[in-house]
C-alpha cells in the first residue's frame, strides 16, 4: 500500500517519533552530523526504525533530515552516499512489514535571499539532488520548514524529479508564525496549490499549544492534515521536554475534531509515545474538516482573502509612462520599487506587475522585479504579461500564491496559460475576449466567462481561483458599451459566483476631469459586484470611493478603516507649508520631502534645471554635509536631507524626460557589498548620498561576486568603485575584488568602507581611498569624478 | 547614531517611532546551556559536544572557570525584514531602526544571562565573549549553533562566511566558576574596536 491508499483505507495514519532524541541516547554528540551514522553505525539506525515500526508506525522517516550538500560539505561524504545508506537502513528495518519508508528532508540550513544568500534556484538544485538520491523511498517528506520560499523550491524539486507522494510540514511558534514570519494560511494556500498529498505542522510546540495552528490550517485546506508535535515544551536551559507519552496521546486525541489524519511525534518523543498514540486513537474515527473553497492570494506574511473589494494597484506598468520605460531600459529597479512603496502607503491590497517593453528581456526583468518587490513589500502580486514564458518564470520564483493577469477565451491562451496556473497553484484573471475580439454585448462576454471557468475547472482549477474581467471600454468612444460591461459583471458575480476584476482608469480616456468619471464609474461597478478594481491608489478620489463603498456596503465594520483614513483620530498629517514660506535650502535642511518636490516643480517653471541643481540643491547638501562633520546634525538627519534632495532630483529628471532631454550625470559609480557579506545598510546609505550629489550609482547589492564587480565596472566604463565589508571574514573577498580590478581594469579607483576597515588596512589591500562614513565617500567621489 | 552622547533631542521623535515599529516587528528569542569545559594547551573543549574553542583570547577569558554557558539570541527575521523594508522606503528610519536593534539584542542577551545567573546562584560569571573577538575564530559559528540546536529552537542560521542570519543576533560564551573571577569586567583593551573607537577617541567609553 502506498500513502495514497493508506489515506483512503485507514482512519488514521501513524508516523514515527524523534530520531535525534534516540540518537543522543545512543551516544551521538551535540553538534555532530547524525546522517553520517547511516554509514558508520547502520545498526543504530535500523534498531531505532524497528522500534518505531513495532510501536505501530505506518510510516517512518529515514535518517536523511540534514543530508544535503551544504550540511555534508565538510563530512567527506556525498549526498548520494549518505541518502542511499539511509534508505538501505530503512528498507532493512521495514523488511517483512507493511511500514513505508519516507525520504525525510529538513531545511537546508542556509536562509534564502533576501534574508540570506542562497538563491531560490540553488535551493531547488539542493533539494533535487536529495530527491534523486532517495528515489527508492516510498514517499517524500519535507518537515520542520520555516521558510515558505524554501519549501516551495523543495516541493517543485520533488514534483519535477519524482512521482512519489509528498507530505509537507512547517514549524510554527506560539505567535502562529514560523521563524521567518510565514503564516499558517499562507502555507496552506501556497503549498496546498502545488499538488502535495498531505500538509501539516511539526516540531516547536506540544499538541496543546499547536491547537490554534491546526485550527487555522483546517480553515485553509481541504488536504489531509498532518500533526507531529514535540513532547511538550523544552526547558530553555536543560532542553528536557515536559510531557509523558500518556499525556501526549491524550492531548493528541483532542485534535481529532479539527481534522487531524496523520499523526506522530517530533523532538522528545520515543517509541512509547507512538504506542500510546496508537492505543489512544484505537476505535476513534477520522473527522474530515469542513472546508469551503474561497478566493485568496498571499505572500508568506500577508494573506489577502477576497471576501470584499480589494484594490489592485496599477502603477507598475510602463504603458504610457516615459519615466517608467526609462527605468526599465536602464535597469533602475529602485524606481520601480518606489512605485510599489507609494501604492502600499496609499492603501493598495495587491500590486499588478507589468514590465513588458520592446528592447528588454521581459522574462529576466519579471524575475528580478518580483524578487526585489518581495524583499520590500508583503503585498501579494498580480503577474501581468502576455507571454506564457514570462508568466512561468514569474510564477516559479514568486513567494506565495500569485494572481496571473491574464488568460482569455482564445484557444491558444487557454491552452498555454491555464496549465501554468494549475501547476503553480495560482489564481487567474480571465478576460472576456476571444479570437473575435471584445464582444459588444453583455451576453456574449458572459458566455466567454463561462467558457473560461469551465475550461479552468476541467483542469482542476476551482472557480474561486478564476477572476473574471468584463473589460472596460472607453466611454468617450463607446458610450453605449459602459453599461454592457457592468451588466456582464453583475451576471458573472451572480451566476458564476466568480470574483470580478476591472481596470477602471480606461473609462475616462479622452475626457476632461478624468478623476470624476473614474471614481463614479468605480462606485457604479462596486455596487454591481466588482471585487477587484485595478486602479491608481495614489489618486485620493479613487481610494475615497473604495473606502466609502466598503463603509456603506457594511464591509468596513464600525467604519474602522474609514475613520482611520479620514477621521480626526488619524494622526494629523504634517501640514504642508506653502512653498512661499519655505525655500529649497530650508526644505533640505529640515527633511521636508513633499515640500522639496513641490518647490522644485515651481522653480522649474522659471529656472533651468541645471541652475536649480548647481545653485540651490548642491550648496544646500554641502551645508548639511558640513553640519554633519561638525557634529551639529547626526547621520539620520543627513540622510533625511539627502532624501529631500533625491525627491527634488526625481522631479527634475521627470521634467527633463518630458522635454526630451537627458538628465545630466556627474558620473557612474559601482557600489557593492563584497562576496559573503550580507550586511549592507552602510552601503545603502552611501548610495542614497551619492545619488543625491548627482552621481549615477550602479548598485550590485550584497554578497556580490568579485568578478561581477570587475565586469560591471568595465562594461559601464566606471571610474570609481565602492566596496563595503562588515566582517573580518569577508575582508579577503574585498582584497580579491581589488586585485581582480587591478589586473583586468587598471585605472579604476577604489574606495572601501565598513566597520572592520581601517585606513591602514585599506592601504594594505591596495584600495585608493578609505571612506570613514557616507559623507566622506561623497567627498571622494567629488575628488575622482568632479 | 553618531551622536556620541551629545544633545540629540531633534532625533527623538524619529527614534520613538522607529522603536515602536521595531517592537511590533521583532520577536526576540534566546537559548542557552551550561557545559563543563576542559582546557588543553591551545584550546578549550566543550564537554559532550563537537565544539572546541580555539585561541589565546578565549583561553584567557575562561581562565579559572570550570564551566561555560553557550548562549545565542536573535531579534528574529522580522527585525531584519523591517530594516530592509525601511531601507527602500525611508533610509533615515532604516538607519535609526538598525541602531536600535543592535542595542535591543544586547538587552535580550542580558535577559538570557540573568536567567542563567538565577539558576546558578552560587556561581561567578565572566562577561560575554563572542566568536570573532580576539583570536576566537568566526568559523566555529556553525558548530556553535548546532550544539545549541539554534536553527530549530530560535531560527538562527549562519552563512558560509560565518555571518549570523537573522543579522540582529548574537552568539556568546560566558565563563562560569565557583570562585570569584579576576577579569570579570570587559575593558576597552580587549575590544575589537579598540583602535577605531569614536567614544575612546573622545575620551569616553561605550558603557559595556
Amino acid at each position: 500500500m502506498d500513502l495514497r491508499e493508506l489515506l483512503d483505507k485507514k482512519q488514521f495514519i501513524f508516523l514515527d517519533g524523534a530520531m535525534g532524541t534516540m540518537l543522543f541516547e545512543k551516544g551521538l554528540k551535540m553538534g555532530d552530523i547524525p546522517e553520517l551514522l547511516n554509514i558508520t553505525k547502520p545498526e543504530w539506525i535500523i534498531d531505532i526504525h524497528k522500534q518505531y515500526i513495532s510501536a505501530g508506525s505506518d510510516i517512518f522517516y529515514a535518517n536523511t533530515f540534514g543530508a544535503n550538500r551544504y550540511k555534508l560539505a565538510k563530512s567527506g561524504k556525498s549526498v548520494e552516499e549518505v541518502v542511499k545508506a539511509a534508505i538501505d537502513c530503512a528498507k532493512k528495518a521495514a523488511e517483512g512489514t507493511d511500514a513505508l519508508a519516507a525520504l525525510d528532508v529538513g531545511p537546508i540550513g542556509q536562509l534564502l535571499e533576501p534574508a540570506g544568500t542562497l538563491s531560490f534556484e540553488e535551493a531547488y538544485d539542493i533539494f533535487a539532488e536529495i530527491v534523486r538520491a532517495g528515489k527508492d523511498a516510498d514517499l517524500i517528506v519535507f518537515e520542520t520548514m520555516t521558510d515558505l520560499h524554501e519549501l516551495k523550491a523543495a516541493v517543485l524539486a520533488a514534483r519535477e524529479n519524482s512521482d512519489k507522494p509528498i507530505i509537507t510540514t512547517m514549524t510554527f511558534e506560539q505567535n502562529m508564525r514560523t521563524f521567518t514570519g510565514c503564516s499558517v494560511s499562507a502555507m496552506a494556500n501556497t503549498i496546498g496549490g502545488l499538488g502535495v498529498d498531505a500538509i501539516g505542522v511539526n516540531c516547536s510546540l506540544g499538541p496543546k499549544e499547536l491547537m490554534p495552528v491546526v485550527r487555522e490550517l483546517a480553515e485553509n485546506t481541504d488536504l489531509p492534515i498532518v500533526l507531529k508535535p514535540n513532547a511538550g515544551l523544552p526547558d530553555t536551559v536543560t532542553g528536557a521536554y515536559s510531557i509523558t507519552p500518556q499525556e501526549f496521546a491524550e492531548l493528541m486525541t483532542e485534535l481529532i475534531p479539527l481534522g487531524v489524519k496523520i499523526v506522530g511525534g517530533c523532538c522528545g518523543t520515543s517509541p512509547a509515545f507512538i504506542s500510546n498514540l496508537r492505543k489512544a486513537f484505537a476505535g476513534k474515527r477520522y473527522v474530515k474538516q469542513q472546508f469551503k473553497p474561497f478566493s485568496v492570494c498571499c505572500t508568506p506574511a500577508n494573506t489577502v482573502v477576497i471576501d470584499q473589494p480589494r484594490v489592485i494597484g496599477e502603477r507598475i506598468n510602463p504603458t504610457g509612462k516615459k519615466r517608467f520605460k526609462e527605468a526599465l531600459l536602464s535597469n533602475d529597479i529602485d524606481y520601480i520599487l518606489s512605485q510599489a512603496i507609494e501604492q502600499v502607503h496609499a492603501g493598495a491590497d495587491i500590486l499588478d506587475v507589468n514590465v513588458g517593453l520592446p528592447g528588454i528581456d521581459e522574462k529576466q526583468m519579471m524575475v528580478r522585479v518580483i524578487k526585489a518587490l518581495q524583499s520590500v513589500t508583503d503585498l501579494p502580486l498580480q503577474l501581468d504579461s502576455t507571454d506564457p514564458e514570462v508568466l512561468d518564470a514569474g510564477l516559479r520564483i514568486y513567494n506565495g500564491k500569485a494572481i496571473v493577469n491574464s488568460v482569455n477565451g482564445e484557444e491558444r491562451s487557454l491552452n498555454t496559460v491555464l496549465p501554468l496556473v494549475k501547476k503553480y497553484g495560482a489564481a487567474v484573471v480571465g478576460l472576456c475576449l476571444d479570437e473575435n475580439g471584445i464582444p459588444k454585448t453583455a451576453e456574449e462576454r458572459f458566455a466567454i466567462a463561462e467558457k473560461i471557468v469551465s475550461r479552468a475547472e476541467a483542469l482542476g482549477i476551482g472557480r474561486e481561483n478564476v477572476f473574471i474581467d468584463c473589460l472596460t471600454l472607453t466611454a468617450s468612444a463607446e458610450q453605449e458599451g459602459v453599461m454592457q460591461t457592468l451588466n456582464a459583471l453583475e451576471r458573472v458575480r451572480r451566476e458564476l459566483g466568480c470574483q470580478t476584476v476591472l481596470g477602471v482608469s480606461n473609462i475616462s480616456f479622452g475626457l476632461p476631469s478624468r478623476e470624476i468619471v473614474n471614481s463614479n464609474f468605480l462606485t457604479m461597478a462596486l455596487t454591481k459586484g466588482l471585487t477587484l478594481p485595478i486602479i491608481n491608489p495614489n489618486i485620493d478620489a479613487m481610494m475615497q470611493s473604495v473606502r466609502a463603498y466598503k463603509l456603506l456596503a457594511n464591509f468596513d465594520k464600525g467604519s474602522k478603516d474609514f475613520i482611520a483614513a479620514y477621521g480626526s483620530a488619524a494622526p494629523q498629517q504634517k501640514k504642508a507649508a506653502e512653498p512661499a514660506d519655505v525655500d529649497l535650502p530650508y526644505a533640505i535642511a529640515n527633511g521636508l520631502k513633499g515640500e522639496g518636490a513641490k518647490i522644485t516643480e515651481k522653480l522649474l517653471e522659471t529656472q533651468p534645471p541645471m541652475t536649480i541643481i548647481n545653485e540651490l540643491l548642491i550648496p544646500a547638501l554641502d551645508k548639511t554635509g558640513a553640519d554633519f562633520e561638525k557634529g551639529k546634525i547626526f547621520l539620520p538627519q543627513l540622510i533625511q536631507s539627502a532624501g529631500v534632495a533625491q525627491s527634488c532630483f526625481e522631479v527634475i529628471k521627470s521634467f527633463l524626460l518630458k522635454s526630451g532631454a537627458k538628465a545630466e550625470s556627474k558620473g557612474k559609480i559601482v557600489l557593492a557589498t563584497v562576496k559573503g557579506d550580507v550586511h549592507d545598510i552602510g552601503k545603502n546609505i552611501v548610495k542614497v548620498l551619492l545619488e543625491n550629489y548627482g552621481y549615477d550609482v550602479i548598485d550590485l547589492g550584497k554578497d556580490v561576486d568579485c568578478q561581477l564587480v570587475v565586469d560591471t565596472a568595465r562594461e559601464q566604463g566606471v571610474k570609481l568603485v565602492g566596496l563595503s565589508a562588515l566582517m573580518t571574514t569577508t575582508l579577503p573577498s574585498m582584497e580579491k575584488t581589488i586585485k581582480l580590478l587591478r589586473e583586468q581594469y587598471p585605472g579604476c579607483k577604489v574606495m572601501v568602507g565598513g566597520a572592520v576597515l581601517t585606513p591602514d588596512y585599506a592601504k594594505e589591500i591596495d584600495a585608493d581611498f578609505y571612506a570613514r562614513d557616507a559623507k566622506e565617500s561623497c567627498d571622494i567621489a567629488k575628488l575622482v569624478l568632479g | 547614531m553618531g551622536s556620541r552622547g551629545r544633545d540629540a533631542d531633534a532625533l527623538m521623535p524619529l527614534v520613538t517611532e522607529c522603536a515602536d515599529r521595531l517592537s511590533k516587528a521583532m520577536f526576540p528569542r534566546y537559548t542557552c546551556r551550561l557545559f563543563e569545559i576542559n582546557a588543553s594547551e591551545d584550546s578549550i573543549e566543550v564537554c559532550g559536544t563537537e565544539l572546541v574553542l580555539r585561541g589565546q583570547s578565549i583561553k584567557e577569558h575562561l581562565e579559572g572557570c570550570q564551566k561555560c554557558v553557550l548562549l545565542c539570541a536573535t531579534l528574529s527575521a522580522g527585525a531584519d525584514k523591517l530594516i530592509r523594508q525601511l531601507e527602500a522606503a525611508d533610509m533615515a528610519m532604516a538607519f535609526v531602526t538598525d541602531c536600535l536593534a543592535s542595542s535591543v539584542i544586547e538587552t535580550v542577551c542580558d535577559e538570557a544571562e540573568q536567567e542563567m545567573r538565577s539558576r546558578l546562584p552560587k556561581s561567578y560569571f565572566t562577561w560575554r565573549f563572542s566568536p570573532g573577538y580576539g583570536d576566537l575564530p568566526l568559523d566555529l559559528q556553525g558548530t556553535f549553533l548546532n550544539v545549541l540546536e539554534a536553527q530549530k529552537r530560535i531560527g538562527l542560521n549562519v552563512t558560509e562566511s560565518g555571518m549570523l542570519v537573522p543579522a540582529k543576533s548574537v552568539t556568546a560564551v560566558i565563563g562560569v566558576s565557583d570562585r570569584p573571577i579576576a577579569r570579570a569586567k570587559q575593558g576597552c583593551v580587549g575590544c575589537n574596536m579598540y583602535n577605531d573607537c569614536k567614544f575612546r577617541k573622545g575620551g569616553d567609553h561605550c558603557g559595556s
